[in-house]
């Protein structure tokens, strides 16, 4: 549709409203997609579950599958795991002259029965078994795995960041030396973030073994993927004019780099790398799941044992962890902004 | 020290910029170029400095013909003020300013921002020059307003003692009181220097206070080139349309121009 020449009267002037059918049809569109998408993941099922839970939480209804499957869970989660107890004849070199601070013995005796084999009757015994009681030795040990995953999730960090820079530089149209390049970096770039963390953790654990190796790379790759992506944008998006300023008067790229790009991103790169490191400390709690490192490892390890008690601590731990890293995070944003 | 001999401009989208241009600055002239929006003021400028390349022509500063060759040496000697002051506007003014003398130290001082000693000095002098405080040094640019902006993108310029200084519509974004002092530093600070301006204007009364000389530019070509006194309303006429030019002086009172 051609505008009418400005010669044409106003009344005649024409745009279109704001709604009109086109937006209307495609509205319409959503809803079916929804629809249709819903039924295929059980939205209704969903919706029908949680509807009995709740009933059945207040009261109005007998039997609920889903308020069983949570009270299970909640009764077996309680009371917290603090407490470590190890029967001391499985602990090496074990000094009783020396404990652990906090810990104290305790003695168990136990009736035991066994088959006189001559007699052919049960004789009782009683065995006396000692424990060495650390009342906050699996708190303390929940600590230490945590320290660990943040470890995994700084070095994950870094190494994303190391990765990054280079890429970015090379992926921003105007500072890559050549479109060639640019489309090489920018591939590598999507390869990596392409890739959770999760699936290439569990590649680099065959890899590297368990442990926090593993983690610290998948963690760097995945990070890498999104920041080499975000930090060539923002180089891309920066004002120009300081730019050519600086390279009019014959400062090389670097120094046009160094002295008008970098103080223009810097305040976005420090808030990408913050929110980066805050989501490798969550993934890194994940990714111990498949065996790589810290206190998801921990984790996983337990629930395959039943122990609900000490799951229950490492969530609440990591719930503790991540809400105190999300306040950090803020107030250094904050002061890095201004 | 500025030789433009019959420069054309082309841009590969088939706009005609410079259309045969020549004419010599003399050393230690301040020559205002005058014309209105698209007239290529921007463009000579600009292939001064090496940032256009004409697409037939040639332009000697200095004796030395600029070419991709000789660009390296020459960029540092000419000085650049731009309309928009092409400012980090996150840094400091001294940063800014110590800027301009980048391409005179080594990628590993800038890194480390190590600069000598007598550039910090100098940086301390020309902030003084451009009529600005010590206690603006440490402020940042985007704090300042904008005369103050072009008094730090003016002190930058002369970072490095340039021979030539090219001010691309140092005034254009700056009020008309504030525009006369601006202009008025540029031109006490580069005859002080001995410095040679090539300054493009679109305000015909600035020009006619300012410049040594005043060259038009119309469609690409030099329409006008002479001291500010010959520029009679009839030239005006020619240079700025058909639009009639009752009083030359009353610029900023003007009925605007009919857009081409």
């Amino acid at each position: 549709m051609t505008p009418p020449s400005s010669q044409a009267p106003p009344a005649d002037w024409r745009f279109s409203p704001p709604y009109d059918a086109r937006r209307l049809a495609l509205a319409l569109i959503a809803v079916l997609v929804l629809l249709f998408t819903g039924a295929r993941v059980e939205i209704d099922r969903m919706l029908a579950l949680s509807a009995d839970g709740m009933l059945a939480t207040v009261g109005l209804k007998d039997d609920s599958q889903v308020a069983k499957g949570f009270a299970t869970i909640g009764h077996q989660m309680f009371p917290l795991v603090i407490a470590e107890r190890t029967e001391t004849s499985r602990i090496e070199n074990f000094d009783p002259e020396h404990l652990p601070p906090l810990a104290r013995l305790e003695t168990v005796e136990s009736q035991v029965e066994t088959l006189n084999p001559d007699t052919l009757q049960t004789d009782y015994s009683i065995e006396r078994s000692q424990y060495l009681v650390e009342p906050f030795g699996y708190l303390s040990h929940v600590a230490l795995k945590l320290i660990e995953t943040l470890e995994i999730a700084l070095w994950g960090t870094v190494l994303a960041v190391i990765l990054a820079v280079p890429l970015a530089i090379l992926g921003a149209r105007n500072l890559t030396p050549h479109p060639v390049a640019r489309v090489a970096a920018r591939t590598v770039v999507s390869f990596f973030r392409s890739i959770p963390e999760l699936i290439s953790a569990l590649f680099l654990v065959l890899a590297y073994g368990f442990g926090p190796i593993a983690g610290v790379l998948a963690l760097a790759f995945h990070a890498a993927g999104f920041l080499g992506k975000f930090y060539a944008e923002d180089i891309e998006n920066t004002d120009p004019r300081a730019q050519e300023a600086l390279g009019a008067i014959g400062a090389g790229r670097l120094k046009v780099l160094i002295y008008a790009i970098l103080p223009q991103v810097a305040p976005q790169y420090i808030a990408y790398t913050l929110y980066v490191l805050d989501r490798n400390v969550r993934m890194a709690t994940v990714i111990g799941l498949v065996g790589a490192g810290g206190i998801g490892q921990e984790l996983k390890g337990r629930y395959d044992m039943y122990n609900y008690g000490h799951v229950a601590t490492i969530l609440l731990a990591i719930f503790l962890l991540v809400v105190a890293l999300d306040q950090l995070s803020i107030r250094l944003r904050q002061r890095m902004l201004n | 020290m500025i030789d433009i001999e019959d420069v054309h401009v082309r841009y590969p989208d088939g706009c005609v910029a410079l259309a045969g241009v020549s004419f010599r600055v003399p050393k230690g002239q301040f020559c205002v170029i005058l014309g209105p929006s698209g007239s290529g003021k921007s463009t000579l400028l600009r292939t001064v400095n090496g940032l256009v390349t004409p697409t037939t022509g040639q332009i000697a500063v200095g004796g030395v013909t600029v070419e991709r060759k000789t660009l390296p040496l020459l960029r540092p000697t000419i000085g650049m003020i731009h309309q928009h002051f092409g400012l980090v506007d996150r840094l400091s003014a001294a940063t800014n300013i110590i800027s301009g003398a980048l391409p005179a130290i080594s990628l590993a001082r800038a890194a480390l921002g190590l600069f000598p000693e007598r550039h910090r000095r100098k940086t301390c002098e020309l902030m003084a020059a451009v009529g600005l405080g010590p206690e603006h040094l440490r402020r940042r640019v985007r704090d300042m307003s904008g005369g103050q902006q072009q008094r730090v993108g003016i002190a930058r310029a002369f970072m490095l003692d340039p021979s030539v200084i090219l001010a691309d519509e140092p005034v254009a974004s700056l009020d008309p009181k504030i525009s006369a002092e601006v202009l008025r530093l540029l031109r006490d600070q580069a005859k002080s220097r001995g410095a040679t301006v090539l300054c493009s204007l679109h305000q015909i009364d600035l020009a006619r206070a300012f410049a040594d000389r005043i060259i038009a530019l119309g469609g690409g070509r030099v329409v006008f080139d002479g001291a500010p006194d010959q520029l009679s309303t009839s030239h005006l006429a020619r240079i700025y349309g058909a639009a009639p030019l009752s009083n030359a002086m009353s610029d900023f009172t003007r009925e605007p121009e009919p857009v081409s």
